[in-house]
């Protein structure tokens, strides 16, 4: 009887070993879906269910779902209303050490880039041609997560293989080598531009992701890299992807199509350079599409404009966004506040809403509502969840018009191998989708630095970006720009310089003696 | 003839003088004088008196018979059931404590738990709410692991249990009708369970059904009925209440919303419930070498919360055949369970909580079964449905769904001891045991239940599960004395296999047609070889050693067996010449120490690599098509044992000819290697907490039991029963912190954490500031740390859920016929935090998300605006729960031969009789702490018989 301690977990039917998982490329996919999957779902059944994080609800795990709440929620594109654990000191930039938020994206990426270096170990000792594009997407992603990671955190341990020992700490400049070489060396294993399955990576990527990681190397390591940034954020914009120009639901611009339930195949994917994939009923999160778009409904909102059955009555956002657009004005109300826009970009739900903040905490009436992310198609209709709980539409991490920003950014902060009058044309052409025509059309004139940074809240707002392009402008802890309740203070006050960074959760400095503390926390 | 006692030659009046076999027979007058008729040469006498022992003389034609009784010293002669044996309680090395039918709690018992409660020190025994068969939480000397099973181990008939519940059961006990029980026997202390090894880490209870017994057949009937009140409410603002509010407070719509009705929805949802109880038993012997027991049991109660039913249908048969004069003997046992379970929807405990009060129930308009309900039009759906951020009408949930399920149990052993021919002083035995439950549930929401679901028409989820434990032990019985020596020592070996299946059948939606099949198997082994030594010299001392080696499936192959040894010693006084008193029939010293090891409610394979495929809904898209993913599962190829080292100290005193009897105990456990769910490093694994041995904890405490009998004569006995304990539980070693107890309001806030100093699930909140008048002011914190900033960091341990003293007070009075007996507990020193405050009292959610909702009554002690993660987490809300209890009435009056030897005993019961506590909740004793969506334990009163015949 012995022997019978030695049970085998395939009794049940869920259950694989590393031989059936990586019995050939094929069974493989199903390995590296995971990869991709641990960004856009939270654990192996949906909405929620197995969660691959623990210690924190499940759905508020989801990665691009913190994301928003770590750069969006702490600036000033959005605040929200839930007593949720941590979530209130975000936006009042008082967060601790053991933040749930801040604590649990870091185990987000920290295990996506254990499963990646699982499969990637794994895939290696396969002998098929197919698995070599695989691995190098597996390897994509582990340079997106420490991406993540070295903004987010700064220096944080780099490991690339698994292991139980503890790892030790590396420096940001270690990191950006370490995400530059991988993203350099895998580029050409990665399929062509548009070659592969939509929701999969292709090389544009890694030329997309090297942009951004140069557009922020002064912050980050301290080295002037724009030059980099605009070579190949040429190389992008040269590729296969272009911006979406289809107006698909006759509404005037192109811009709202991203953001609907049918944008993977409504022209917008073709400004997809890398986006996580959702379905109502196949792909079902908390968090994700399914987050931004219930989050944002409440008030007099109609929920059935959004393709949902009701709103969450969260999220809003302040002012200092909706003042961004006040040059493209159209109307206004009896108090003067504006309520509708040229611009189309301008997408905010102001009827019974007050666009002065006085209170953040359960009162869903203060500030403006967002209106950029519905879960209907462009011909009006719901998405495929007929109980109008889980959204299809797909979130777009990194999209050509980004890149155009990036490229204009690093002209206009001196980078060469661009030009100005490129870079205006490429603000032009979002501008144009955005306005129907060319009224908001710039010149050359009007292209500073810091026009592309109120530009890029225009376009990009509530994508996950804002923090990072505030602490590139030295504007996110500063008294140079200012807020509502920045710092906890309603007309905003500058928090203090190390915020530009989150701490390492206070659980692992706990664990782990070869780790130091960002400072100030 | 006389009959006189022994010790001192007072003559016994009252003593029942009887020819064995017939109902011939006398009682001894005033003097001790009685006289009987009819006798025949070889026919036997007996002469019988409470608290002597009985005595048998053979007529062989004498005149006078003039006999002396002999003190009983039964409940020292006590034989108590260890493990893989039995001992007399006088020569137990160890803290035991063995209560029997006559001293079990009465009333409405659907489970074993109940049948103790209260009285045994160092023993709670919590309900985890008023549900009929509700699972009862058994905890011994506090809790001894944070992450594993802190329950006992239950062995029945030396069957080890497996702890885990089984789909659509509402108690792993419940199967074992109460009615059945001979008596429960609780191990305390590590040299006593050491022999259970690996599974008795938080001691044992030995549950020995009644046995077949007797020459002729006997029967019993006993059934009663109980009638179930609800007896308090959450205390929510009345309908006029909160009208005022609204119109304060709501705009113009809000105050729209308002209806016309004065609702108390709690009051809707709760009824007074009815229940029954019948068993029928027969003991008695077949063919003169088997004896025999069989028993039916029914029960049918209902809950207070509408449609909560428990019925459960119970049969056994015990067999005990002996052969070879008695050298070979069998036990059979065979045990089977039928029960109907129908869940009352518990959604409707906290909805009827908030549900506005100005609402009536029904709603003529409404397109839900006409229940009253907060709609919005979706014109996507062209319909009406639920604001999804709505509570559904509470009587809606408890009419619109049905939860059913069956559990069919089977539990059977057969052992056999085999007595050597050879060599008698060695007894073989095998015993063989099964245990399996199969059972079958389903859900079914209609469609007239309120939804937000645009599509919405209902649901239907249906799920089975089997479970199946296999036993097989064997072990050698070596028993000898040696004059003033004797010796017995067991050598054995176990394994028990435990196997699980679980399939269920989800369809969300009926109209989705789909009806996809989740399967979860899963298997574990426990290896083990025993042994153990019992020494007595003399009377005098006693020794006790055993060695347990355990090997369990859940662990990796070199740490997965464990060697865990125990020794005691115990040292009878009283036997020593230089102490021999009349006054002092008992005084024992006893010390022991042993070391128990758990991996109880550790998940299985931790150890091994392996990768879980995804649910349907976790698919990802590629392309055109949605790929199932595989992702690694954390592992842990460290596991290894949690082990608990034991030392107990205790004296067993007894006086005055056992008027005055009990025990003392004090022990000291340290719990190393404790295993807890921590924080990995996810870059070095494929999770952010994994199981892992990293802490040590530490429980002690001191207990104390005295039972005294002021009155003991032939007519009037009195008994009294006290006991209490102090316990402490410390986490003393813990690098991580780990946050537990999560609590309703906000998504995912705990109010609990494990850290190392503390007790496990100490409270971590935010210290409160007040005002002059002593209201607490709202978002003001002390700001702990000084950086002018409140967060996390400023959080504090502050109490915890468990009681530092617990009190048992408990006693039996008979009168002629009549009898009472008067169960009573106290609990001091535990907190609970009050989530049902905390989560509904503060104003916005008056009018929020554009609906009413009612407020509990604490608003008027806060005047919170928001719910917000630190008005949460406060330590307001942390409020002492200690209470005393006034559990348990009974009076009973026995009627003697009703006709020729039939007794019938009357009796009526009333439970849950009065609670005396400062909390302000609607009961101080949560199991957890965490005061939240509580099934209210009603009162209940119970009439029953109890028929000999």
């Amino acid at each position: 009887c012995h022997d019978d301690l030695d049970q085998d977990p395939k009794i049940d039917p869920d259950s694989f070993t590393e031989n059936d998982v990586f019995a050939n490329a094929d069974e493989a996919r199903g390995a590296l879906a995971k990869l991709y999957a641990s960004l856009a779902l939270t654990g192996q059944e949906g909405p929620a269910g197995q969660p691959d994080i623990s210690g924190i609800d499940e759905g508020t795990s989801q990665y691009s779902r913190m994301l928003f709440s770590l750069n969006e929620l702490t600036t000033d594109n959005a605040v929200v209303g839930w007593g949720d654990p941590g979530l209130p000191n975000l936006h009042a930039m008082n967060w601790g050490a053991s933040n749930d938020f801040t604590t649990a994206m870091y185990y987000r990426l920290a295990q996506e880039v254990s499963f990646c270096n699982s499969f990637i170990a794994n895939a290696s000792s396969l002998d098929d041609p197919a698995i070599e594009s695989f691995i190098a997407e597996a390897r994509f992603l582990r340079a997106f997560a420490y991406y993540n990671l070295i903004d987010l955190y700064g220096n944080v341990p780099l490991v690339t293989l698994i292991s139980t020992e503890l790892p030790s700490q590396n420096s940001r400049e270690e990191i950006f080598s370490f995400i530059e070489s991988e993203l350099t060396e895998i580029q050409n294993s990665l399929m062509e531009s548009g070659a592969n399955d939509y929701g999969r990576v292709d090389r544009v990527a890694a030329w997309a992701l090297l942009s951004k990681l140069y557009l922020n190397a002064e912050v980050w390591i301290g080295q002037d890299r724009y030059t980099e940034a605009i070579t190949y954020a040429k190389q992008v914009i040269n590729s296969s992807y272009t911006i979406n120009t289809t107006d698909a639901n006759g509404n005037g611009s192109a811009y709202d199509e991203l953001f609907l339930a049918d944008n993977n195949s409504n022209g917008a994917q073709n400004e997809f350079i890398f986006a996580l994939n959702f379905d109502g009923n196949q792909s079902r999160t908390y968090g994700g599409t399914t987050f931004l778009v219930h989050a944002a409904i409440g008030g007099d909102m109609d929920a059935a404009n959004f393709g949902v059955n009701g709103g969450w009555s969260g999220l809003r956002t302040t002012k200092a966004l909706v003042n961004k657009f006040d040059y493209a004005v159209t109307a206004s109300n009896e108090d003067g506040d504006p309520t509708e826009w040229a611009d189309q970009r301008a997408m905010f739900f102001t009827e019974g809403q007050n666009l002065e903040i006085n209170t953040i905490a359960n009162t869903f009436t203060d500030g403006y509502a967002v209106t950029k992310f519905k879960n209907i198609d462009s011909e009006g209709n719901a998405g495929s969840d007929a109980g109008g709980d889980f959204v299809d539409t797909d979130l777009p991490l990194i999209r050509m018009a980004e890149i155009y920003l990036t490229y204009a950014e690093a002209v206009t902060r001196g980078g060469s191998g661009g030009n100005i009058q490129e870079a205006v044309g490429y603000i032009n052409e979002l501008r144009e989708r955005a306005f129907g025509n060319a009224d908001g059309n710039i010149s050359s004139s009007d292209l500073t630095t810091d026009f592309v940074l109120d530009e890029r809240a225009r376009e990009l707002y509530w994508e996950g970006q804002r923090r990072t392009d505030l602490i590139r402008y030295n504007d996110f802890t500063t008294g140079s720009y200012l807020w509502p309740f920045k710092g906890g203070s309603k007309s905003g006050t500058s928090v203090s310089d190390y915020r530009t960074l989150f701490p390492l959760p206070s659980n692992i400095i706990l664990i782990n003696p070869n780790l130091t503390q960002n400072t100030g926390y | 003839g006389t009959v006189t006692e022994a010790a001192t030659g007072m003559p016994v009046p009252g003593a029942n003088v009887i020819v064995k076999g017939t109902s011939n027979g006398t009682i001894t007058d005033f003097d001790g004088l009685y006289t009987i008729e009819n006798l025949v040469v070889g026919d036997t006498i007996a002469y019988s008196f409470l608290g002597f022992a009985t005595k048998e003389i053979p007529f062989t034609g004498q005149e006078t018979i003039n006999v002396q009784l002999e003190e009983d010293q039964a409940t020292l002669d006590e034989v108590v059931v260890v493990g893989y044996g039995t001992i007399r309680k006088k020569d137990a090395t160890g803290a035991v404590n063995q209560i029997s039918t006559e001293d079990f709690n009465q009333g409405q018992v659907n489970t074993a738990g109940q049948l103790i409660t209260g009285k045994i020190a160092g023993v709670t025994v919590t309900s985890d709410g008023g549900a009929p068969g509700e699972g009862q939480n058994i905890n011994i000397r506090g809790i001894g692991s944070i992450s594993l099973n802190s329950s006992p181990l239950y062995v029945v008939d030396g069957i080890p249990l497996d702890n885990s519940i089984v789909g659509g059961s509402r108690n792993p006990l419940d199967f074992i009708n109460p009615n059945d029980i001979e008596s429960m026997t609780v191990l305390k202390d590590a040299s006593s369970t050491a022999i259970y090894g690996s599974r008795a880490a938080n001691g044992v209870i030995l549950i020995t059904t009644k046995k077949g017994k007797g020459q002729e057949f006997k029967f019993n009937y006993s059934g009663n009925t109980t009638v179930s009140r609800p007896t308090k409410y959450v205390d929510v603002m009345n309908a006029d209440q909160f009208r005022t509010l609204v119109n304060e407070v709501g705009n113009d719509a809000a105050i729209a919303r308002l209806g016309n009705a004065n609702t108390n929805w709690q009051k809707e949802i709760y009824s007074e419930a009815i229940g029954f109880d019948h068993n029928l038993s027969t003991t008695g012997n077949i063919g003169g070498f088997m004896p025999t027991r069989a028993s039916i049991g029914y029960t049918d109660q209902d809950g207070i919360l509408s449609g909560d039913n428990f019925s459960r249908t119970t049969g056994s048969i015990n067999l005990r055949p002996s052969f070879m004069d008695g050298h070979l003997k069998v036990e059979l046992n065979a045990r089977g369970m039928y029960t109907e379970n129908t869940f009352a929807n518990r959604d409707a405990i906290g909805t009827s909580v908030g549900y506005d009060p100005t609402q009536a129930i029904y709603d003529a308009n409404s397109p839900f079964g006409n229940y009253n309900s907060w709609l919005v039009y979706s014109e996507e759906a062209d319909r009406y449905v639920l604001n999804n951020l709505a509570p559904v009408n509470p009587i809606a949930l408890i009419n619109e769904k049905d939860d059913s399920a069956e559990v069919r149990r089977f539990i059977g052993n057969a052992k056999v001891d085999y007595k050597l021919h050879f060599f008698p002083d060695i007894t073989a035995t095998v015993n063989i045991g099964l245990d399996k439950t199969n059972s079958n549930g389903r859900t079914f929401v209609s469609k007239d239940m309120p939804s937000a679901q645009l599509d919405w028409n209902g649901s239907y989820n249906s799920y089975s599960n089997i479970s199946t434990n296999k036993l097989f032990d064997a072990y050698l019985t070596y028993d000898k004395d040696f004059g003033d020596h004797s010796l017995t020592a067991v050598v054995g070996y176990s394994y028990q296999s435990f196997e699980r299946n679980k399939d269920s059948y989800n369809s969300l939606r009926v109209q989705d047609g789909v009806n996809p099949v989740v399967i979860d198997n899963e298997k574990s082994v426990l290896l083990s070889y025993f042994g153990r030594a019992n020494y007595n010299y003399a009377d005098r001392f006693l020794i006790t050693a055993t060695l347990r080696a355990d090997a369990s499936s859940k662990l990796n192959p070199n740490d997965r067996w464990g060697y865990f040894p125990s020794t005691a010693v115990a040292w009878n006084i009283h036997n020593e010449e230089f102490f021999k008193s009349n006054t002092i029939d008992q005084l024992k010293l006893r010390v022991g120490y042993g070391e128990i090891a758990n991996v109880n409610g550790l998940k299985d394979y931790l150890y091994l690599t392996r990768y879980n495929a995804s649910q349907q809904n976790a698919y990802y898209q590629f392309g055109p098509s949605y790929y199932q993913t595989y992702r690694p599962e954390a592992i842990n190829k460290d596991l290894r044992w949690e082990v608990g080292k034991t030392f107990n100290a205790g004296i067993d005193y007894s006086f005055f000819d056992s008027r005055i009897s009990g025990s003392v105990n004090a022990y000291l456990k340290k719990t190393e290697d404790l295993i807890s769910y921590v924080t990995v490093d996810p870059f070095t694994n494929f999770s952010n907490k994994i199981d892992k041995n990293i802490g040590d904890m530490e429980n002690k405490g001191i207990e104390f039991e005295v039972n005294v009998v002021p009155v003991r004569t032939d007519d009037f006995k009195w008994s009294i029963g006290y006991n209490i304990a102090y316990n402490d539980n410390e986490i003393t070693n813990l690098p991580d912190q780990v946050e537990v107890g999560g609590i309703n309001g906000g998504t995912g806030n705990n109010i609990q954490l494990h850290k190392e100093g503390y007790s496990p699930f100490s409270y971590w909140v935010y210290k409160q500031v007040y005002d002059e008048a002593g209201r607490p002011i709202e978002g003001a914190y002390v700001d702990r740390n000084g950086d002018n900033q409140i967060n996390d960091d400023d959080k504090y341990l502050y109490k915890d859920p468990f009681a530092d003293i617990t009190m048992g007070l408990n006693t039996n009075l008979s009168f002629k016929n009549w009898d009472l007996a008067i169960v009573s507990r106290a609990s001091l020193g535990n907190y609970a935090y009050n989530n049902m405050a905390s989560a509904k009292s503060y104003e916005i959610r008056a009018t929020e998300n554009s609906i009413l909702t009612n407020l509990h009554r604490d608003y008027y002690n806060t005047g919170f605006q928001s719910l917000t993660e630190t008005n949460l987490q406060s330590d307001y809300y942390i409020q002492d729960a200690s209470f005393f209890k006034l559990d348990n009435i009974t009076l009973g009056y026995t009627f003697d031969q009703i006709f020729k030897e039939s007794t019938l005993r009357l009796y009526g019961t009333a439970q849950n009789v009065l609670i005396v506590t400062d909390y302000d909740g609607l009961d101080p004793e949560i199991n957890g702490g965490i005061d939240n969506n509580f099934y209210p334990r009603p009162r209940m009163y119970t009439i029953g018989v109890n028929l000999n015949f």
